[in-house]
């Protein structure tokens, strides 16, 4: 398997586990009858200011997540592997874990420094499938 | 690389700098200490910023949808000049909706995120 895909596989997994994260205690903050209901009001409590946070950080890695699949795919199906790409992966992957403590302890400014370099690790794989 | 897979990239490279010019249009009215910090409370964008992000998150939906088709007609070898027709004109729609909505042309921007919604639901029943 090539690493990208073996990055790509794990960043889901990390996804799962940025879910769990969020959900356990946003169930204990907000109470099963809610989060289980339509939701068709807004909570009674507002989210507690670490959980607020650690649902932003899933909802960033889903776009995330999203750009960086398109790069992988591109890569490997179009056979443009490389040790360049190879390393972008790996540091995506690294930058992603590493935003999920930014993003809760709210690392000023370096939860944003860790999401430029996830998103220029995923812009280097693309551009380097596009170069022949 | 097909140029299916091409055109993929090149939405990719689309979509992020999308993502850019949201944050740079955002940085002055919410101004660059909220950004980088943790966003506690929410602060709405109005005007062209918030038209560059409601652009910019309706690029990564139609993105969820376009590389699963690309994906499969890849994989599948499903590939034909019609695909690739197809491709091109998601791509080029996607490229007039992008400048449409900071714009604020209210027919021009549904009319071409319509036709590429039907290329990309093409590329689906091609792969069928």
């Amino acid at each position: 398997m090539p690493p990208e895909l073996i990055a790509l596989a794990l960043a889901g997994l990390l996804q799962y586990a940025q879910y769990g994260l969020f959900a356990i205690p946003a169930n204990v903050e907000l109470g099963t009858g809610y989060t289980s209901s339509a939701r068709d009001r807004p909570p009674s409590r507002p989210l507690s200011l670490t959980t607020a946070r650690l649902q932003r950080a899933m909802t960033n890695h889903f776009e995330g997540l999203i750009l960086f699949t398109l790069a992988v795919v591109v890569v490997t199906l179009g056979q443009q592997s490389t040790p360049v790409t190879q390393t972008a992966a790996w540091i995506y992957l690294a930058a992603r874990i590493l935003y999920i403590p930014a993003y809760a302890f709210g690392w000023r400014p370096w939860r944003s420094a860790i999401w430029g370099v996830g998103f220029a690790a995923t812009l280097t794989m693309i551009v380097a499938a596009l170069i022949p | 690389m097909s140029s299916e897979l091409s055109i993929l990239a090149l939405y990719g490279i689309l979509t992020m700098v999308q993502i850019l010019v949201h944050v740079l249009t955002a940085t002055p009215p919410l101004g660059l200490p909220y950004l980088v910090g943790p966003r506690d409370e929410a602060r709405p964008l109005t005007g062209i910023p918030g038209r560059c992000k409601r652009a910019a998150e309706n690029a990564v939906t139609a993105l969820a949808l376009f590389a699963p088709a690309v994906l499969m007609l890849q994989a599948k070898g499903a590939l034909t000049p019609h695909t690739l027709l197809a491709a091109q004109v998601f791509l080029i729609m996607r490229l007039i909706y992008a400048v449409a909505y900071p714009l604020g042309t209210p027919w021009l921007r549904t009319i071409v995120w319509v036709v590429a919604f039907l290329a990309n639901l093409s590329l689906y029943l091609a792969v069928l």
